[in-house]
């Protein structure tokens, strides 16, 4: 349901939302960037792996999630990614203003802006 | 007959025709060249290996050993081209980057025409030492050299005539410029004369 008008509108938005997003994947469960990309696809926030690996190694850096290698039934071990107390209180954070922006945008032209 | 090249991807082999193997090839090269600067990028290109490791080992068997250039293309198509958030150690420095400082003539407060005064603004300095410097190199040009200023003044006069006048506000504003930025309008100015200095020097041969 991506019209050109959301494309051109919220391109930006639906990018910088990522990492609020994939907070929200690796803090209900343990998962690996396949897992995150098959949550994803169903989404309109759907990515590649291009864009998510860049994304994890900077989360890292920033002390947000952390990953440990783990073997898998089929083929090599992958890194497992999990939240650190940072991305933790981080995402906790992202969740109380994205409420309230939704907030500010239900209460927006009701007379009381 | 096509060639087969065996490349290694985080520790296994496989086996791609010349023109897979260049596709490839091409996709790390610019997902490098967009991590550069990047304090992970070979552990992301390590990532990404890997990832495509994985894809194309779901599409050998026993009967077939080769990745075709076809499939390794629909691999990269699947994983997307690198692209790094901004925010991070990549900065994109272009979106908040103030305009670029220029410099003008500006008329305001002018001796002569503004040259002196539109290179005060853009270095910060006081327009006086500017004319200064004019009037100090014309001296020395005259003692030292014994003959007429002819190079200090015809600098002044080629500034005159290449450097732009601040018309508009917004040139008075990048002529005072609080940034730093690329003098831009003095590198065209250099190269016009450098330009017009070549062209002299070919016509005196």
């Amino acid at each position: 349901m991506t019209t050109s008008l959301i494309q051109e509108k919220f391109a930006s938005i639906r990018k910088g939302l990522l990492e609020f997003l994939i907070l929200k994947i690796i803090a209900s469960d343990k998962v690996y960037v396949a897992d995150m990309l098959r949550r994803l696809s169903t989404t309109e926030f759907a990515t590649q792996e291009g864009t998510l690996y860049p994304l994890l190694s900077k989360m890292r850096r920033e002390g947000a999630v952390d990953y440990e290698w783990q073997e898998s039934d089929a083929g090599p071990p992958r890194k497992y990614y999990k939240l650190t107390a940072r991305g933790k209180s981080q995402l906790d954070e992202l969740t109380d203003y994205w409420a309230y922006i939704n907030q500010t945008l239900d209460n927006l032209g009701l007379g009381q802006g | 007959m096509q060639k087969v090249i065996t490349i290694n991807l985080n520790g296994n082999a496989y086996q791609l025709d010349e023109q897979g193997y260049e596709v490839l090839r091409a996709y790390l090269a610019d997902a490098e060249a967009q991590l550069s600067g990047n304090p992970d990028a070979s552990e992301i290109i390590r990532d990404l290996e890997q990832s495509i490791a994985e894809k194309c080992l779901r599409l050998l068997g026993p009967g077939k050993t080769v990745v075709t250039p076809a499939e390794i293309t629909q691999i990269l198509r699947e994983i997307g081209p690198v692209e790094t958030t901004g925010n991070g150690s990549h900065p994109t420095p272009s979106a908040a980057a103030p305009a670029p400082k220029r410099v003008y003539q500006i008329r305001e407060g002018a001796m002569v025409s503004g040259v002196a005064n539109g290179f005060a603004a853009y270095f910060n300095i006081d327009p006086t030492i500017v004319r200064v410097a004019f009037v100090v190199a014309a001296v020395v040009e005259m003692t030292e050299y014994d003959r007429p200023p002819v190079l200090a003044i015809g600098l002044y006069l080629l500034l005159v005539f290449l450097v732009p006048y601040a018309k508009t506000s917004e040139e008075r504003a990048a002529a005072q410029g609080a940034s730093a930025g690329l003098p831009y309008k003095l590198q065209n100015a250099v190269e016009k004369v450098k330009a017009k200095f070549d062209g002299l020097h070919h016509k005196a041969h």
